[in-house]
C-alpha cells in the first residue's frame, strides 16, 4: 500500500543461499582475488556484514565510534623495553603490521587446543587486541617474553639477542602451537596448513648440475627468510657469476653506485662452482664430478623476509658490516624464480617483463634497523600503515616517518608483502 | 528517506544531461542512426542498472537501519588523530614518561618494574649465569630432597641450607646466591611454592633447601656421633633431623632429649643441659677452646646465615637464664616409657662422661649485637 520497496527476510535468505551455491560452482573454474584465504581451495562468496536487530539497537544506543581512517592511531602502539628486549619489540611490531596475520587474528581464527596457559598463538592474539584497543600508553609484553623464553630456551637470558634469531624462533614456536588449528598435524609435517606456513613459508630450489653429464639433481627446502651476503664481508661479493653474465663487471670492486637489494638477490641465485674439493657423486653418470649449484625460488611466501647478513662471525673477525644497501619499495621477484631460470636455460635469455603477471610483485611494509656495534646496539623498526604512511617504532615511542627516512636507513631485516593474493 | 531519493535524482539528472549531449551530436547517415540508437539503448540500460543497483543498496541500508551506522562523532575522530610534531609521539605524548610501569611476574607473582623485568625473569626462571650453577649445586647436595617437602619449609629449614651431614662446606659460594635470594624473596617463594612446582621445570627450582638428615638411613654409631654435634630433633613435617647446633633455638632441649632417647634408647647420652646444676660450675669456660669453638661455629654458619644465627644467639641469650634455673636431671622426666629407675642409673653413668665432653662444648658467650632483624618481617 505504501508503494515502497520492501525487503522480506525469508526471500532474502533464499536468494543469499542460491547466490552462494552459484558462486561455489563458479569458484572451481576460475580464480578470484581475495585477501582472506579462509578455506583454501573452496571459494566462499564474500558478503558484507549486516547487523542483526539486536546489534542495531546496541549501535544506536552507543553512538561513539572508533573509525579507522587514514589518519588514525588505532593499530599503532608502543612497547616497553623490558631490559635489552628491543630485539623482541621490533619483531613484534613487524608481525603486528603484517596485514594477513592481522586479519587472521582479528577475525579470531585461532582455536586453541593447548591445555595450559602457555600457547604463544593465544598470546599473539591478545597482542593484536592490545594494539587495536586504542590505548595510548605502551604495552608491556612481559607475558610474551616469559612464553618465548619458556618455549625457546636457547633464546632465554638477559642479554642482547639477535632480532633475526628471535624472528625464526618465534615463527617456529607459533608454527608448533598453530598445528593444533588444523587437526592435520600428524599427517604431513612438511605441508602444514597453519597460518604461519601459509604466510611465511616459501620453497627454495637447489639445483646441482653435474659438469660431466649435465644431469641436474633438484631439492626443494622450505624457508622462512632469505639471508643475503653483503659486499664488505670477507667473502668476495663481486663478480656475481663465474665467468660473468654479460652485465656484471669482472673484478674486485663494483664502483657504479650503491649495492641494491636486487644485486644481493642476483648473487644469491647465481650458479656457483663447487670446487674440486667438493665433488658430488652424480646419479646420472655414477662418478664423482665437479658440479655447479644454483639456488632459485621455487615458491615465494606471501611475506618474504630478507635478512642482510650484517654481522660477520668468521674466523678472522667479528664485526658489523655497515655497507649501505638500497632497497626498493616495490620489488619484482620474477628474475629470481625457478621458472625464470628454466626459461633462461631454454634460450630466452632476455625476458620481457610481463606487466600483467602479478604473481611476483612485492611491496615493502616493515624494515628493522640496527644501530651500534656487534656487542651492543639498539633495534628500531619502520612499519607501514594505511598504504603509504610510515612510522618509526623505537620501543615505546612511535613517530611519523617519511618514505625517504625508510629508504635511507641501513636495513637489517626487510619485510615484503605480496601485492596480489590468490587462491591456491 | 530522502537520502536515496536524492541519489536517484542526481543520477537521473546526469543521465539526462548525457542524453542531451548525445542528441546534440550530428548524425551521419541512416545506418549510423540505427547503430547509434542501439548503442544508446545499451548504454542507457547499463547506466540504469548501475544507478538502480546503487539506489536499492542505499534504500535497503536505510530501511534496515544501518545506513548511518558508520558515522562517527567529531570527538572520537579527534581522539585518535595522528600527531606529527617534534618532541611528541603520534599520540601527542612526551617521550620517556614511562618509567614507572610495573608488571606481575608470571613465575613468582611479584610486581616488578617493567624495565627490569627481563633480568628478574632470568633469575626467577633460573636461567642466569649464576642461577644454574646455584641450582645444580643445590640439587647435587640435596639427594634426599623432594619438591613437595619444600612446601613445609619453615625458618629452620632456611638455615639448614649449609648444614648437611658430611656435606662439603660451601659457605662462601652460598653467600653469593643467598644474597640474590634476599630473605624477602625466599619468603614470597615459600608461600608460593605450590605454584613454583607447576611452573617451568626443574631448572626453575632454585630454592631447594637441604632440610636435614633422614635418621632411618643412618646406623646407630652415626646417629650417636651426629647427636653429639647437632640438634637432631626430628621435624614433624619432613621426618628429618635438624642439623643445626645443639643450641638451635627452633627446638627445645626437651625435644632434643626425646630424640636422643628415641634414637639411641636408654643409653642415650645426655645433653649438656641435662646437668643444669653442674653447669654453673662450668660457667667460666676455658677461653682457648671456647674461642676456637667460636670461630668454628661462625665459619660453619654461612655468613649470610649469620643474621639468622645472630638472631638465634639473641634468643639463646635470652633463654640462658631460664635454662640455668631448670631442675636437675630432666632426663628422668624426658624418659617416659620404661622404668625411670634404671634410666636414671644408666643416665647417670653416661652423664658422667658427657659432662667432660660438655666442657668443650660449652655454650659460647656470644654477645652478638642485636640486629634489626630481617627475620622480624618474616615472622
Amino acid at each position: 500500500m505504501c508503494q515502497d520497496y520492501i525487503y522480506d527476510k525469508e526471500m532474502e535468505q533464499i536468494a543469499k543461499e542460491e547466490q552462494r551455491k552459484a558462486w561455489k560452482m563458479q569458484a572451481s573454474v576460475t580464480t578470484f582475488v581475495c585477501p582472506c584465504k579462509c578455506v583454501p581451495g573452496i571459494g566462499e562468496k564474500y558478503s558484507t556484514w549486516e547487523p542483526t536487530k539486536r546489534e542495531l539497537e546496541l549501535l544506536r544506543h552507543n553512538p561513539k565510534r572508533r573509525r579507522i581512517t587514514s589518519n588514525c592511531t588505532i593499530g599503532l602502539r608502543g612497547l616497553i623495553n623490558l631490559g635489552n628486549t628491543c630485539f623482541m619489540n621490533c619483531i613484534v611490531q613487524a608481525l603486528t603490521h603484517t596485514p594477513l596475520l592481522r586479519d587472521f587474528f582479528l577475525s579470531d581464527r585461532h582455536k586453541c587446543e593447548m591445555q595450559s596457559n602457555s600457547c604463544l598463538v593465544c598470546e599473539m592474539s591478545q597482542l593484536f587486541q592490545e594494539f587495536y584497543s586504542g590505548h595510548r600508553s605502551p604495552h608491556i609484553p612481559f607475558r610474551l617474553l616469559h612464553l618465548v623464553w619458556t618455549h625457546a630456551r636457547h633464546l632465554a637470558g638477559y642479554e642482547q639477542q639477535d632480532a633475526h634469531e628471535f624472528l625464526i624462533a618465534a615463527l617456529d614456536v607459533l608454527h608448533r602451537h598453530c598445528k593444533d588449528d588444523n587437526g592435520k598435524k600428524a599427517n604431513n609435517p612438511n605441508h602444514c596448513n597453519c597460518i604461519i606456513d601459509q604466510i611465511f613459508t616459501g620453497g627454495l630450489q637447489s639445483d646441482v648440475t653435474c659438469q660431466a653429464c649435465h644431469g641436474v639433481s633438484t631439492t626443494i627446502d622450505p624457508f622462512w627468510d632469505i639471508s643475503l651476503d653483503l659486499p664488505g664481508s670477507s667473502t668476495p661479493f663481486w663478480p656475481l657469476s663465474p665467468g660473468g653474465d654479460g652485465s656484471a663487471l669482472n673484478g674486485e670492486s663494483h664502483t657504479t653506485g650503491a649495492t641494491a637489494l636486487t644485486d644481493c638477490l642476483r648473487r644469491f641465485t647465481r650458479p656457483e662452482h663447487l670446487g674440486s674439493s667438493a665433488k658430488i657423486k652424480c646419479s646420472g653418470c655414477h662418478s664423482y664430478q665437479e658440479s655447479t649449484k644454483q639456488l632459485t625460488m621455487k615458491k615465494l611466501p606471501i611475506v618474504a623476509c630478507f635478512h642482510l647478513k650484517r654481522f660477520e662471525h668468521s674466523a678472522k673477525l667479528r664485526r658489523k658490516i655497515t655497507t649501505y644497501v638500497s632497497f626498493p619499495l616495490e620489488l619484482d621477484m620474477t628474475p629470481f624464480m625457478a621458472s625464470s631460470k628454466e626459461s633462461r636455460m631454454n634460450g630466452q635469455y632476455q625476458q620481457t617483463v610481463d606487466p600483467f603477471n602479478n604473481d611476483n610483485k612485492y611491496s615493502l611494509f616493515a624494515v628493522v634497523n640496527h644501530q651500534g656495534t656487534l656487542e651492543s646496539g639498539h633495534y628500531t623498526t619502520f612499519i607501514r600503515q594505511h598504504k603509504d604512511q610510515w612510522f618509526k617504532c623505537d620501543d615505546a615511542i612511535i613517530t611519523k616517518a617519511s618514505i625517504k627516512d625508510v629508504l635511507d636507513s641501513e636495513g637489517y631485516l626487510l619485510f615484503y608483502h605480496k601485492q596480489f593474493l590468490e587462491y591456491e | 528517506m530522502t537520502g536515496y531519493q536524492s541519489y536517484y535524482l542526481a543520477v537521473k539528472t546526469s543521465n539526462r544531461d548525457f542524453q542531451m549531449k548525445m542528441e546534440d551530436m550530428p548524425l551521419s547517415g541512416p545506418d549510423n542512426t540505427r547503430l547509434e540508437a542501439l548503442a544508446h539503448d545499451i548504454y542507457s540500460e547499463l547506466v540504469e542498472d548501475a544507478c538502480l543497483g546503487l539506489c536499492f543498496e542505499v534504500h535497503r541500508a536505510v530501511k534496515q537501519g544501518y545506513f548511518f551506522l558508520d558515522e562517527t562523532d567529531q570527538e572520537s575522530m579527534k581522539e585518535f588523530e595522528i600527531v606529527d610534531q617534534p618532541g611528541v609521539d603520534i599520540f601527542g605524548q612526551v617521550y620517556n614518561q614511562w618509567k614507572n610501569k610495573e608488571c606481575e611476574c608470571p613465575n613468582c607473582k611479584r610486581l616488578i618494574a617493567a624495565s627490569r623485568f627481563a633480568p628478574h625473569l632470568e633469575k626467577c626462571l633460573g636461567m642466569g649465569r649464576n642461577s644454574s650453577r646455584i641450582a645444580n649445586r643445590r640439587l647435587a647436595s640435596s639427594n634426599n630432597m623432594s619438591k613437595s617437602e619444600s612446601d613445609q619449609e619453615d625458618n629452620d629449614d632456611l638455615n639448614d641450607n649449609d648444614w648437611s651431614y658430611g656435606a662439603e662446606k660451601k659457605t662462601k659460594k652460598r653467600k653469593s646466591d643467598k644474597s640474590q635470594n634476599s630473605p624477602r624473596r625466599s619468603k614470597s617463594l615459600k608461600h608460593k611454592n605450590g605454584e613454583l612446582g607447576s611452573g617451568v621445570g626443574a631448572e626453575s627450582y632454585k630454592y631447594n633447601y637441604n632440610t636435614g638428615i633422614s635418621y632411618e638411613t643412618l646406623g646407630p654409631d652415626e646417629v650417636r656421633s651426629l647427636l653429639t654435634t647437632q640438634c637432631g630433633v626430628i621435624s614433624e613435617h619432613t621426618k628429618k633431623m635438624c642439623t643445626r647446633s645443639q643450641r638451635c633455638p627452633q627446638h627445645t632441649d626437651e625435644q632434643r632429649r626425646a630424640v636422643r632417647l628415641f634414637l639411641l634408647g636408654p643409653s642415650a647420652p645426655t645433653l649438656p643441659d641435662a646437668d643444669a646444676v653442674e653447669t654453673d660450675s662450668f660457667d667460666i669456660p676455658d677461653p682457648q677452646p671456647l674461642m676456637s669453638r667460636l670461630q668454628w661455629e661462625d665459619s660453619d654458619i654461612s655468613p649470610t646465615d649469620s643474621a639468622s644465627s645472630k638472631a638465634s644467639t639473641n634468643h639463646s641469650d635470652s633463654r640462658k637464664p631460664k635454662k640455668k634455673k631448670k631442675p636437675s636431671l630432666p632426663l628422668n622426666s624426658g624418659g617416659g616409657g620404661s622404668g625411670s629407675g634404671s634410666l636414671a642409673g644408666g643416665g647417670g653413668s653416661s652423664s658422667q662422661s658427657n659432662i667432660s665432653i660438655s666442657t668443650k662444648k660449652k655454650r659460647p658467650k656470644l654477645s652478638a649485637p642485636p640486629i634489626s632483624s630481617i627475620y622480624d618481617d618474616l615472622a
